[in-house]
């Protein structure tokens, strides 16, 4: 088995990329609000 | 009766001769029983049978249906492509292991009576000890031991509600029983110690990871398979399923998304799509057992694609945690176009298998809702949908990219060896054909059916469950949420198991040991007495009746402690002619008799 070099963590961390907290924050509440908007239809 | 051979002996007697050869022999030997098993198989219509004599049971060894042969079929596949698979290993104790385990399954599946259910029940667990064994470490010796402890007792729990079963209706009879008396329950519990229901699933999640690295494709076969066809042999219909398999649907999305190990996330995500199963069963109408079988039937060929890159990946890297992969998709490129196959249908991606199967137990669950008084199901089938969801973050993304694509960890390997990538390819190219053609699938099902999948509000329904989800994935990443993979161990439930066993160890420990001590130090200082009046008691005796001669021949003081002291002295020695002896012995044998 041949292996080269390579990093060993004991974490692997998943920092956040500027500017995509907020864009997660406004998907996350849209969906709620989508989710919320079918569950209260009629039809299901 | 047929003149055919029963499946599961193909394997098991077949395995036996795999230490005896060598090279190409030995390889071709391998890939040869299972097909010599399936063209077997092909002769065993439904209806066929085969008995035997065992004291005054007649047991039914083989006993062929729809059900029981479309698990045969992908059984003797499943076995196929991993011999496939592992013919670069060379352990012969994997290889006899592997065989035994399948012929097991094959047993278990095909047995017409609970006698043989239970035989060929418990040589599973015999096989897949082994397979977790055959890695040799002392992690895998462990977990092999846990696992034997929990479906040892799992079998005892089986075999007492077959024994109970027996003594209620004198049947033996494979057929559907309704939940009431205890021994129902009993039949019904231990066939979910193998089927991992929640919180009886630890052995799971703790012994896959830890065999070998074909051992662990072999286990997600079988165990979990056969249970799920027991099932849906003895309880299909029975309502408690459908919130067992809830749960096992749900529980392990949370599980499987904190989990570093890549072989661990398989695991959780193999209880998760037996939860579908288990859901599928407990609706018990047509469409829902239908649904479940075949979903049975691709999670086993997707289930063990995943399983074969990982361990393709583990094989070339030596690692397998996803805190020490990553950006192997350079070097193992069509082991990664596998793993997305793989990962693409147990997401159920239309085309793909998964999306064939699990649409069938999503529609019977939603038809059921419709039913008056069973409004209740519309919850269980928002729980799936959450649950189908979670599979595709954790399985169909998360494997595939912290295995090959995410952060570069340095790895610069060969591709899996062929032998393997042709096994990967295999399974691959069954999860697109039936995806793409599920007729095939369909008409082994137990039911005949004309269900259609690929209607809009299916396919719909699904694409945009995969790619919020995709959506979800990707924004938690970017926005920092995503949870780090830790190299750490999960608490699950096995939590209770050990935890109480150490309560329990040290309630005992505490009371019963100083109960021990103080028993013994009574017992040993009665016992030391005796012992000690017995050392010398024939010279005591002596010594009383000549004290007293001595006495009334008016013998005392300073000269009577001389004759005592020198009597008792000769007494121990044994320095005395054989009359003397003879007639101390006769003494001591009389004074017992009238003591007694």
């Amino acid at each position: 088995m041949k292996k080269d070099k390579h990093e060993e963590l004991m974490e692997l961390k998943h920092d956040a990329v500027p500017g995509y907290r907020p864009v997660f924050l406004v998907v996350f509440a849209a969906s709620c609000a989508y989710m919320a908007y079918i569950l209260s239809t009629p039809a299901f | 009766m047929t003149s055919n051979y029963l499946p599961a002996l193909v394997f098991m007697l077949g395995g036996l001769l795999i230490p005896f050869l060598r090279g190409k022999a030995k390889s071709i030997y391998m890939m040869l029983i299972p097909v010599v098993g399936f063209i077997n198989l092909l002769g065993l219509p439904a209806g066929e049978s085969m008995f035997a004599s065992f004291g005054d049971f007649n047991l039914v060894l083989l006993s062929i249906d729809r059900l029981s042969l479309m698990f045969g079929y992908i059984f003797h596949i499943i076995a196929f492509i991993t011999v496939i698979y592992i013919l670069n290993f060379k352990d012969n104790v994997e290889f006899v292991a592997g065989f035994f385990y399948a012929g097991a399954a094959l047993g278990t599946i095909f047995a017409g009576d609970l006698f043989t259910f239970f035989v060929f029940w418990e040589s599973l667990t015999v096989g897949s000890v082994m397979l977790i064994w055959s890695r040799k470490t002392r992690a895998a010796q462990e977990a092999g031991l846990r696992y034997l402890l929990v479906h040892a007792f799992g079998g005892l729990v089986l075999l007492a509600g077959i024994v109970f079963h027996y003594t209620e209706t004198g049947s033996l009879a494979m057929s559907q029983i309704t939940l009431g008396n205890l021994s129902s329950y009993l039949i019904f519990f231990g066939i979910g110690i193998n089927c991992a229901w929640p919180l009886l699933h630890p052995w799971l999640t703790d012994a896959y990871p830890e065999a070998t690295i074909g051992g662990t494709v072999f286990l997600s076969a079988f165990t979990t398979k056969t249970a799920v066809y027991a099932l849906a042999r003895l309880y299909p219909g029975t309502e408690l399923l459908i919130w067992i398999g809830v749960g096992m649907a749900a529980f392990p999305i949370f599980y499987a998304v904190i989990e570093n190990d890549l072989r661990r996330v398989l695991a959780y995500s193999l209880i998760n799509q037996v939860g579908f199963m288990v859901v599928g069963i407990g609706v018990g109408t047509e469409l829902a057992i239908n649904g479940a079988c075949a979903h049975a039937f691709n999670d086993i060929l997707f289930k063990g694609l995943l399983f074969m890159s990982m361990g393709a990946v583990m094989y070339r890297t030596g690692k397998i945690n996803a805190t020490d992969l990553g950006g192997l998709y350079k070097s193992m490129p069509w082991t990664c176009l596998f793993c997305i196959v793989g990962a693409a249908s147990i997401s159920a991606f239309p085309l793909f298998s998964g999306f064939v199967s699990k649409s069938m137990v999503m529609s019977a669950v939603a038809e059921s809702s419709h039913i008056p008084g069973q409004g209740i199901l519309t919850a269980v089938w928002l729980v799936l949908l959450f649950a189908a969801a979670g599979v595709f973050h954790h399985a169909g993304i998360k494997i595939p990219f912290f295995a090959f694509f995410g952060h570069d960890a340095g790895h610069r390997v060969k591709e899996a060896p062929l032998n393997m990538l042709i096994a990967m390819g295999m399974a691959a190219f069954l999860c697109i054909f039936i995806g793409t053609f599920p007729k095939f699938l369909y008409n082994v099902l137990p039911y005949a059916t004309d269900y259609e999948p690929y209607t809009i509000s299916h396919v719909l329904t699904q694409t945009e469950l995969l790619f919020f989800s995709a959506l979800a994935f990707a924004l938690l990443l970017l926005g920092g949420i995503y949870p780090a993979e830790q190299r750490a161990l999960n608490i699950d439930s096995d939590w209770i198991y050990r935890k109480g066993g150490k309560a329990a160890y040290a309630f005992l420990a505490n009371t019963l040991n100083p109960l021990n001590t103080r028993s013994e130090s009574v017992v040993m200082s009665v016992a030391r007495g005796t012992a000690d009046f017995f050392k010398d008691a024939y010279a005591r005796i002596y010594l009383f009746i000549s004290v007293n001669f001595w006495l009334a021949q008016d013998i005392k003081g300073k000269r009577l402690e001389l004759k005592k002291q020198r009597l008792y002295k000769q007494l121990l020695e044994g320095v005395f002619p054989i009359g003397v002896g003879a007639a101390i012995a006769v003494s001591f044998i009389g004074l017992v008799f009238a003591l007694t």
